[in-house]
């Protein structure tokens, strides 16, 4: 309503939204787009890329543009099976985490402040440690000389069953990934949790509902805002995972992330790389695009 | 309510130990005399002394520092300014930008930035790569927090500087500066943190000849285990853990009574 | 309280950014000294030749390293720069010759190339060895429990112990695998009586159907740890290289173990990796790679890494030096009749890598 501040907040505007986004165009929305367009591209003849147009000598290969590398996706199951096995996990993964999230973040959303707070750094604080820590402490626990698995194979050992390797295998995966992902989980969750108004429950409880009903009418409803973002905040990384396969895995648990890692360090096919990469961007997008929707038509049923 | 008390609370603490056992073992590992992490033999501090020899550890630190100090100065900077823009003006753009890289899978960003820096750029990778890289998406992390802080913050108070005749740069400096600098801080703290410990995008957009710590982590773990990886470990956690009581402290310090939510990333 | 914080953070920032934040021009640093960049495998040249070669040449010798010629390759086509000298096996020598990016030797400042065992020059990707010198070699092959297979009556002179059901039931979980898509494929084409070079696509999926007919059998595919399991006695088979068996074989005997480590070449054929010193154009030392190249063709200078660790050497004049046992040894020195037996792989073009790719991940898969 200041007419003669306009030019200098239109120039502050500009100052301070400007750099950033210039940063983010640069170094974040172009390499995108050269992902996009590398997808389209062929695999050099030793490496890298072709070039788009023919050199003037000879013409070894094929060059400029194609769909190749999306046809090579579907020319053979396996491609769309580790994508499946990938979206498999990241489900199971987020379904674990919630159910070992949940009563934690009810617990500290109920806590006295100070409590509250302690609870909270308790939980972000693994977390703090390195990724590649967290995953190599399972190594230790579930490692074929540990504690754990002598134990385990003495158990089943008594029942007859032949000993189980715990490490290198599908549940060292899922293990490693519930366990670098929970927090993501559990923050949403208490953030949500907290703002839940507890005389609706004192209602209920007067109604004569009892602690299920309690939790599954009143509680569950309200938190699902909460338990849709943390499901996304877990779904969405564990799907482009690679270092817990890597570190975790046997042979046979390869997920998306490390096939697209074996395209750029490995294999040297960066367009079918990139194919990938932009495959999975779409997959992405699309649960959280599924998600916010969820959400939204979640909370128009609440509960008042 | 008391026996479903009991039930939330046991639940908890069995949370606390899954996350906190498996971090307990590795610290103490580091100081078992025995080179298989598999029972304790005895204690000793000859993991630790062999890490301080390992010359390429010690230059992995020092660039891992280097790289984090650089990443969270620029993303710090950056992030600050998305932050207040993003809550003062009705943007489209900029917060698509700045929280994608946050919500992405860091495969992609660090796959994207790989070929924009090899085909686009015709850049050697190495450091300056890498800082490039923590910075996009740092970036995001920094402006959530201010965001948040500023969310909180009533704005009367902006108004009546305006009102009092300041220009926006002076009530930028005198007035939401100092009002948001917990936030900036804990910002910087967050990205420090995130650069030193990131291991996805490191991993692509990294040089030849330049060892980075969390990179050196991993090749020790697929080539050859030996507790200097729970020493290097431990050390690490420590750090961090310095650095997230610093960010935790400030954030609860700068706020009102009304916000005391610890502000974490997400 | 909080302005002198933020600004003593800021300083320091700003400082470091300065003094660190520069791309690290290895040039730079050096400049003014004489320094030759080695791009070389983990472990393959002995710390007293670095040093009787730095002394000799009044230079500093930088070394990078990589564990796989993929890896290496990956490298140079992410921009690495600098190398003046790199090792790289044969297949990915081709691929370094076809791209264009090595220099042409100077044969006139290597007088020792005449102490290379002719078998071992004018390979097909390089004939006349314009761009290459051989430096050492490895064969792919079969390491065992020379004890434990004996009691099982297995045999030792064929793949098939690793890729036959009859024989895998007996040492299921005690057997390992190279996790390399070439040399395993190599290894069943070989068994299957095929070049390891084939490209028919139908052999490729003969192969293919023959590892994962096998692959239930096997505890895993392993590059390195095979050394340490084999040498403790956890494995009693495994598909390596000939100097990790040496390693392996030394390894039990300083350990006291009541079994021994033999190993030796299949006789339906197995790979041979030749690694070869090239000049790449961007190194800015030529002078010194030569006068690095033509050190290393000295017997004596050679016959230290073969001492060390058991790799194969071309150089003639480099056997009066080296340990009778290690020469004597077939695996790592083969007679003229077995390296009939061994192929060197070839690169691949694009679409065979792609081919390849799918199959190895439907191996690793199913």
């Amino acid at each position: 309503m200041i007419k003669d501040g306009t030019k200098e907040k239109q120039l502050a505007r500009l100052l301070v939204s400007g750099p950033p986004l210039l940063f983010l165009i640069v170094f974040f929305v172009a390499p995108s787009l050269i992902m996009i367009l590398t997808s389209f591209r062929f695999p050099g003849e030793f490496g890298g890329l072709a070039p788009v147009t023919p050199p003037s000598d000879k013409a070894i290969g094929e060059y400029g543009f194609t769909s190749d590398a999306y046809q090579f996706f579907f020319s053979d199951f396996i491609y769309t099976e580790i994508f499946l096995k990938s979206f498999a996990v990241a489900f199971g993964t987020t379904l674990i985490c919630l159910i070992l999230a949940y009563p934690l973040a009810v617990l500290i959303a109920r806590s006295r402040k100070h409590l509250r707070n302690l609870m909270v750094l308790l939980v972000i604080l693994p977390f703090a440690s390195n990724f590649l820590i967290r995953i190599y402490a399972w190594m230790i626990i579930l490692g074929p000389e540990s504690a754990l698995s002598h134990f385990l194979n003495t158990v089943l050992g008594a029942f007859g069953i032949a000993p189980v390797t715990l490490l290198f295998s599908p549940f060292a995966v899922l293990v490693g990934m519930v366990y670098v992902h929970l927090p993501f989980m559990v923050l949403p969750l208490y953030t949500n949790l907290e703002k839940h108004d507890l005389s609706l429950l004192d209602a209920a409880q007067d109604l004569g509902a009892n602690a299920w009903q309690r939790f599954w009418r009143v509680t569950w409803p309200l938190s699902l805002p909460g338990v849709f973002s943390g499901s996304a905040l877990v779904f969405i990384p564990v799907l482009g995972m690679f270092a817990v396969p890597d570190i975790l895995g046997g042979t046979g648990d390869i997920l998306i992330g490390n096939l697209i890692k074996d395209q750029f360090l490995g294999t040297r096919d960066w367009p079918f790389g990139s194919a990938l990469s932009i495959m999975l961007t779409m997959a992405v997008l699309s649960i959280a695009g599924l998600t916010t929707w969820f959400a939204r038509s979640a909370t128009g049923q609440r509960a008042i | 309510m008391k026996r479903g008390n009991l039930w939330l609370w046991s639940a908890a603490v069995l949370v606390y130990a899954f996350l906190y056992i498996p971090l307990i073992i590795v610290v103490l590992y580091s100081f078992n005399d025995s080179r298989l992490n598999a029972e304790w033999v005895g204690f000793t501090l000859f993991w630790y002394k062999a890490l301080f020899n390992n010359t390429e550890m010690l230059l992995a630190a020092r660039n891992s520092l280097v790289i984090a100090l650089c990443a969270s100065f620029c993303a710090t900077l950056l992030g600050t300014m998305s932050g207040l823009a993003i809550h003062r003006y009705k943007l489209k753009v900029l917060p698509v930008l700045v929280f994608t890289p946050v919500a992405m899978p860091e495969i992609l960003l660090g796959v994207s930035i790989l070929l924009f820096f090899l085909q686009v750029l015709n850049f050697t990778l190495g450091m300056v790569s890498i800082i490039i890289a923590h910075t996009t998406f740092c970036i995001g992390f920094v402006a959530i927090i201010v965001r948040a802080r500023l969310q909180g913050m009533d704005e009367s108070i902006f108004e009546a500087a305006r009102d009092l005749g300041a220009s926006p740069w002076q009530t930028f400096r005198l007035v939401t500066l100092p009002l948001i600098m917990p936030a900036v801080v804990a910002g910087a703290l967050m990205s420090f943190t995130l650069s030193i410990d990131d291991f996805v995008i490191t991993f692509f957009t990294k040089g030849v000849g330049e060892p980075i710590l969390p990179i050196q982590i991993y090749t020790m773990i697929k080539v050859a285990v030996t507790p200097e990886v729970n020493a290097i470990s431990t050390l690490l956690m420590l750090l961090t853990l310095v650095m997230i009581i610093i960010a935790a402290r400030l954030e609860s310090n700068g706020s009102s009574e009304g916000n005391a939510k610890p502000h974490t990333a997400e | 309280m909080n302005s002198p914080r933020l600004l003593s953070f800021l300083l320091v920032s700003l400082l470091t950014f300065s003094a660190g934040c520069t791309p690290q021009d290895p040039d730079a640093a050096n400049s003014g000294k004489n320094v030759l960049h080695l791009f070389n495998w983990n472990n393959y040249i002995a710390p007293e030749t670095v040093a009787r070669f730095e002394k000799s040449c009044k230079c500093d010798l930088a070394q990078d390293y990589y564990a796989d010629n993929e890896e290496m390759l990956a490298k140079l086509a992410a921009g690495a720069t600098g190398y003046d000298v790199i090792v790289p096996t044969g297949n990915a020598l081709d691929t370094l010759i076809r791209q264009g990016v090595l220099s042409p030797l100077d044969k006139s400042l290597l007088p020792n190339f005449r102490n290379i065992n002719p078998a071992y020059l004018d390979t097909a990707f390089d004939p006349g060895n314009i761009y290459s010198v051989p430096y050492a070699y490895t064969l792919s092959l079969l390491g065992f429990n020379k004890e434990k297979i004996e009691q099982l009556g297995l045999p030792t002179d064929s793949w098939a112990i690793i890729f036959e059901p009859r024989y895998l039931e007996k040492i299921r979980g005690r057997v390992t695998v190279l996790d390399s898509q070439r040399e395993l494929m190599a290894a069943a084409l070989k068994y299957l009586g095929y070049s390891a070079n084939d490209t028919d696509e139908k052999h490729w999926q003969e192969a293919a159907g023959l590892i994962v007919r096998a692959k239930p059998y096997w505890a895993a595919f392993s590059n390195t740890s095979y050394i340490k399991e084999l040498a403790v006695g956890n494995l009693w088979v495994a598909h390596g290289y000939s100097n990790d068996m040496f390693q392996a074989a030394l390894d039990a005997q300083k350990t006291g173990r009541k079994f021994t480590i033999s190993y030796s070449t299949p006789k339906e054929g197995a790979v041979l990796a030749v690694d070869s010193m090239v000049l790449h154009k961007n190194g800015k030392r030529p002078d010194l790679a030569h006068q690095f190249i033509n050190f290393m063709l000295d017997g004596k200078n050679s016959a230290e890494l073969t001492n060390l660790i058991g790799s194969g050497n071309p150089n003639l004049d480099a056997l009066q030096y080296i340990q009778p046992e290690i020469a004597s040894n077939k695996a790592i020195f083969p007679d003229l009749e077995l390296i009939a037996r061994l192929e060197m792989l070839r690169d691949l073009d694009r679409k065979q890598r792609r081919l390849l790719s799918r199959l190895w991940t439907e191996i690793k898969l199913r």
